[in-house]
């Protein structure tokens, strides 16, 4: 090789080493375009099991859905509007008939963004969280199977090297599959980039308190040192033929410091402290209580809390109004606490706010106390859904779409979090999102 | 009893096609073709190679109660116990976390420190067959014997809590 050739080849060879991306022990791929993100954390609240527009963004209360006239907003956490006047029943007492008084200064919608009308990509509740964390549909899977392409918490944990214990979802039921859908079965993600999981009402319930309550401290060093190594021994014997790995990869310390959480939350249960909502009377308020805890103790970089109680709405729409004042409660008190109980939080954090899916236009024929009608979800209403947004890197006091001009789709919550967070074209460019997806900052 | 005469006179009486079909017998059965042994290929597998199926939280459950406790739980302690397994993302995780409330319950059955260093071979193959139903091979006897004899904190609960937490006990 001549001189000219050799440096030729060196060039290229130095300069594809800065191009290429490449991948470091810690699992984190580098990719070539890089970039950092809008917020240094990120929420998502699944919000609540099967919203109608009508109730929600269109403030319609009664009027739309039984043969009453009163109108308003049972919302004003999350959104501006005069609550209704007359026959109150969502609230607390006798007959419901006390509002929450309001948690924050300012709804969420005059702080952030409000896409007003977006598409659901599927009216189950199993499907649409899958939209909501996968950013495609499920069509191909049974209810008790993990999504088949990545979740955001995958992306996340793969693209941008962040800690298990730094992703979490917080549902609040073991039931509908929800603890399954903390990682995908996909191949070239799976269980070593998934979320931590809790289920609180049974973690730290009363079957928690029996079964996990319990637990004997070993010391990090003197046992569990020991412990891992013969486990690696024993599992390395083991290796050869293609065991399954059910960990998602907490390091031991993460571990350990899982375990004090959890001591912790059984302490703070038995005393009645855990950072509920003042209303906390159902078990959606007691969900975001726990995850209320979980974010101040982990300070995640994602955090996922599952909602359903509004789901009651097929055969009590009392109790689905009820329901969702207190979800709309719950998102207060959620936010109002990281920005005045988690400094490192208050700031740096996007709240988004989505409905799985919408419910039906026309009621069922089952009527609850009241003798109003409850609603199931099926029909073309039940893919009317909004989404919301506030806080780091989101515009404030920006309204978009309307009932006429539908702007948005579930799945695009998985490229804003994405966008968010600073892997946005890792997320689009891997290739399983739902057609027409986009980060909703791209909708602005 | 026929003199040896009257035997040589009754021989003409086979005939020919007699004598033939004797000798070809006498020729066929000589000339059977010499066996040859071979040995059929066999591959060999690290231990515990056939167990391919993956416990349910249930069976995972039950077999680890019966391992410490030689006992068996209930029916509706298993279903409740499943619950909780369920409600934590990180199943090894949580499986640490059983197996820790198991060991701070009165009846776990395990020998002592003292017992076990009377005879760590002992201990060892014990160990295996009441965890992973098989017998050590003779390099994992060898390194858990090093292995206690060099630390002074390894216990038997420690080595049990390992055999519990293993992949291969996740399987059978």
């Amino acid at each position: 090789m001549d001189r000219r050739k050799f440096i030729k080849r060196a060039g290229a060879a130095a300069a594809g080493a800065f191009v290429m991306p490449y991948i470091l022990p810690s699992g984190r791929l580098f990719a070539a375009s890089g970039g950092g993100g809008l917020s240094q954390h990120v929420v998502l609240v699944m919000f609540a099991g099967g919203v109608r527009q009508q109730e929600s963004i269109g403030l319609r209360y009664l009027a739309d859905a039984q043969t009453e006239v009163h109108e308003g907003n049972i919302l004003y956490n999350m959104l501006n509007g005069a609550a209704p006047t007359q026959k109150i029943v969502y609230g607390t007492g006798l007959g419901g008939i006390n509002p929450i008084p309001g948690l924050l200064g300012q709804s969420l919608e005059s702080q952030g963004t409000l896409f007003a009308e977006m598409r659901a990509v599927n009216a189950g509740h199993y499907g649409g969280l899958n939209s909501l964390l996968q950013g495609n549909q499920a069509m191909t899977q049974g209810l008790t199977s993990k999504p088949l392409n990545p979740t955001i918490f995958e992306y996340l944990r793969r693209h941008a090297g962040v800690q298990a214990s730094k992703t979490w979802f917080v549902g609040n039921t073991i039931g509908n599959s929800v603890p399954l859908l903390n990682y995908s079965v996909h191949p070239d993600y799976g269980a070593p980039y998934g979320a931590n999981f809790f289920a609180p009402n049974i973690t730290f319930g009363p079957l928690g308190d029996q079964y996990l309550s319990d637990a004997k401290v070993y010391h990090p060093q003197d046992q569990l040192a020991p412990m891992y190594e013969m486990k690696a021994f024993l599992d390395n014997s083991f290796d050869n033929v293609g065991n399954v790995a059910t960990g998602i990869g907490n390091t031991a310390d993460e571990k350990q410091d899982i375990k004090a959480f959890m001591v912790e939350m059984f302490s703070k249960t038995q005393n009645g402290t855990i950072a509920h909502p003042p209303v906390h009377d159902n078990g959606d308020a007691q969900t975001i209580g726990y995850a209320c805890e979980v974010m101040k103790w982990f300070k995640p970089t994602l955090t996922v809390v599952n909602m359903s109680s509004v789901d009651g709405c097929h055969g009590n729409f009392t109790g689905y109004l009820a329901s969702m004042h207190r979800a709309d409660h719950s998102v207060g008190h959620l936010w109002n606490y990281i920005q005045t109980q988690i400094p490192e939080m208050a700031g740096n954090t996007t709240i988004i706010v989505a409905p799985e899916c919408g419910r039906n236009d026309q009621p069922n024929a089952i009527r609850d106390e009241n003798d109003w009608y409850g609603y199931d979800h099926s029909d073309a209403n039940a893919l009317r859904v909004f989404g919301m947004m506030a806080g780091a890197g989101v515009p404030s006091n920006l309204r978009i779409g309307s009932e006429g001009n539908p702007v948005g789709i579930a799945t695009d919550v998985v490229p804003t979090i994405a966008e968010l967070l600073g892997i946005k074209s890792e997320v689009m460019s891997a290739g399983f999102l739902n057609p027409g997806t986009l980060s909703l900052f791209d909708r602005m | 009893m026929p003199s040896s005469r009257s035997r040589f006179r009754s021989f003409p009486h086979w005939g020919k096609a007699g004598i033939g079909a004797a000798l070809l017998l006498l020729f066929a059965t000589s000339c059977t073709k010499e066996l040859e042994y071979e040995l059929n290929e066999v591959q060999l597998n690290p231990p515990g190679t056939i167990k391919d199926n993956e416990k349910t939280n249930q069976q995972y459950a039950a077999i680890l109660h019966a391992n410490l406790f030689q006992d068996a739980m209930s029916a509706n302690e298993l279903y409740e116990l499943d619950q909780c397994i369920q409600s934590i993302g990180d199943k090894e995780l949580a499986r640490e976390v059983i197996i820790s409330n198991f060991m701070n319950k009165p009846g776990v059955i395990i020998p002592d420190d003292a017992t076990m260093r009377a005879n760590i071979d002992a201990f060892i193959i014990e160990t295996y067959n009441r965890f992973l139903v098989r017998q050590p091979t003779e390099a994992e006897k060898t390194w858990f014997r090093n292995y206690i004899e060099a630390d002074p904190n390894v216990t038997p609960e420690i080595i049990y809590f390992s055999f519990a937490m293993s992949n291969e006990y996740l399987f059978y």
